[in-house]
């Protein structure tokens, strides 16, 4: 947990960045924080309409509402923060040829702002499964687990591509094209139940279709995760989250130069 | 001056490119990853630092003093771990407070006391130490009436009195303090020499200015550099 110790002397920073980062964007904004609900919930609007009303397809057994709300929360939690974090460096451009501070804090607090926006987008989702009545079992605590490898797997990829960004602002101009792709390798707007097995493992290869579906199993169909299959993707995340961290640290010492 | 070694800079060279770095190429990056010979100057490769060896003690003001490009900011960002040598060795014992550019990390959309909190742990103060400033900070700035305005509606006077007041009022061991004294009006810049004249006793400084005779007033001795190397050595300005 190098992480954290580098960010402990600097606690105090990282927490001014977070408040930053998040009154600024609501400032001059007349419905403010409410933005963070408005972008999941009128896409889910969007796709209920489309699946239900224009392709006339059955996704899953329950209400399509809820099946694609579930998906959209860990999806915008992902692609928001990379598309905070991947600039956030080349952003501080000042800052960062001027002053020492661990630079892991500017990817990091765009993900804390992204983080934010999941917690209020989470507390309407509770209402949402009221509304429909759903019932709620105990397996939904795993939704905590599951998360946590949501935010080292998207921590990993923040660091690793907002660092490549200083040198190739390639990363950047992708960015859109990238988040857009992985959307849809991401199942978010379908599941994976109703596919044949050579096409599951090729989606599994994204860490974000295991976290995804089991987020939605644990909470909407109160099924448990497969522990083994947790302990595998959790493996995997973790060996990408320290390669992509020393990656981090090791290129951090020539930000300043190249930016 | 018999006080400890609180910064030293040991054989330091640096390098830099000319090159802007949408033109480098992969290929060649690669290259250099199994060549990794860094003493190798490439054609459009310079030293912005040659030999430089500096020891500052635990309450010395040092000053730097030479033309455009000749490495005096250089030096500051190595100092602060901004940068890193190319060869030789950089050792640092305490907090550093860097002003090199006040008011770095200011956001035009913040009002100056939220900027008090942004920038003052940008430099390494906490939020308990801004906290118990406070009050002094914004009364050095001379700016009570304006502290509560987004700073994008500061003229460059009035962001740079605040950057200033921030700075002067870290707890940091050593000040690097880099051309900043030179823009303020005459009666600010005044109050600026006369703070630091008064920290001075407990603080180690590095400051860089262009304007000698403002920094005879303040340094204990100057150090000249030109095209990256110490021309003169230490001037020693007895008071």
């Amino acid at each position: 947990m190098q992480i954290a110790k580098r960010l402990y002397l600097y606690k105090d920073l990282f927490r001014v960045f977070v408040w930053r980062e998040f009154t600024i964007r609501y400032r001059q904004s007349i419905i403010g924080v409410l933005w963070a609900i408005i972008q999941p919930l009128s896409m889910m609007a969007l796709f209920t309409f489309i699946f239900s009303y224009v392709l006339k397809l059955k996704v899953a057994d329950y209400p399509h509402t809820i099946f694609f709300y579930s998906g959209l929360l860990p999806w915008i939690f992902f692609s928001s923060s990379l598309n905070y974090s991947i600039p956030s460096l080349t952003n501080h451009y000042d800052l960062i040829t001027k002053i020492y501070f661990p630079r892991e804090i500017l990817p990091l607090s765009g993900i804390s702002v992204a983080f934010i926006d999941y917690v209020i987008a989470s507390l309407i989702f509770a209402i949402i499964l009221a509304a429909y009545k759903i019932h709620i079992t105990w397996n939904v605590v795993w939704l905590i687990p599951l998360f946590i490898l949501l935010l080292f797997f998207t921590i990993a990829v923040s660091l690793f591509l907002s660092s490549v960004n200083v040198y190739y602002r390639d990363v950047k101009l992708a960015t859109g094209f990238l988040i857009q792709a992985w959307f849809f390798a991401s199942p978010v707007m379908y599941s994976i139940d109703q596919l044949n097995v050579k096409f599951k493992l090729i989606l599994f290869l994204n860490p974000l279709t295991f976290i995804i579906e089991n987020m939605r199993r644990c909470v909407i169909e109160g099924r448990s995760v497969v522990l083994w299959q947790f302990v595998l993707v959790g493996i995997i995340i973790t060996i990408f989250y320290l390669l992509s961290y020393k990656f981090f640290i090791k290129t951090e010492r020539d930000f300043a130069d190249v930016i | 001056m018999l006080s400890d070694v609180i910064v030293e800079l040991k054989n330091v060279w640096k390098k830099y490119s000319i090159r802007d770095m949408f033109h480098r190429s992969l290929r060649e990056d690669f290259i250099n990853i199994f060549r990794g010979n860094k003493c190798d100057l490439k054609e459009d490769e310079f030293w912005a630092l040659k030999n430089i060896n500096i020891s500052l003690g635990e309450r010395e003001c040092v000053g730097l003093y030479g033309p455009n490009g000749s490495g005096k900011t250089t030096i500051l960002k190595l100092i602060s771990s901004v940068t890193y040598p190319t060869r030789g060795e950089v050792t640092v014992k305490g907090r550093v407070a860097p002003l090199i550019a006040v008011g770095a990390g200011f956001h035009p959309d913040l009002t100056g006391r939220e900027n008090i909190y942004m920038n003052g742990t940008i430099i390494g103060m906490t939020l308990k130490e801004i906290r118990e400033h406070m009050a002094e900070i914004i009364e050095f700035s001379e700016l009570e009436k304006f502290i509560d305005m987004p700073v994008k509606k500061y003229s460059s006077g009035m962001y740079l009195k605040l950057g200033f007041s921030i700075a002067i009022h870290s707890s940091a061991e050593i000040l690097l303090i880099d051309e900043i004294l030179a823009v303020s009006d005459e009666s600010f810049q005044k109050k600026c020499i006369g703070k630091i004249k008064d920290i001075k006793s407990n603080k180690a400084m590095v400051v860089v200015s262009h304007n000698r005779a403002l920094m005879e007033q303040i340094v204990d001795r100057i150090i000249f550099l030109e095209e990256g190397e110490i021309k003169n050595l230490h001037l020693v300005i007895n008071k």
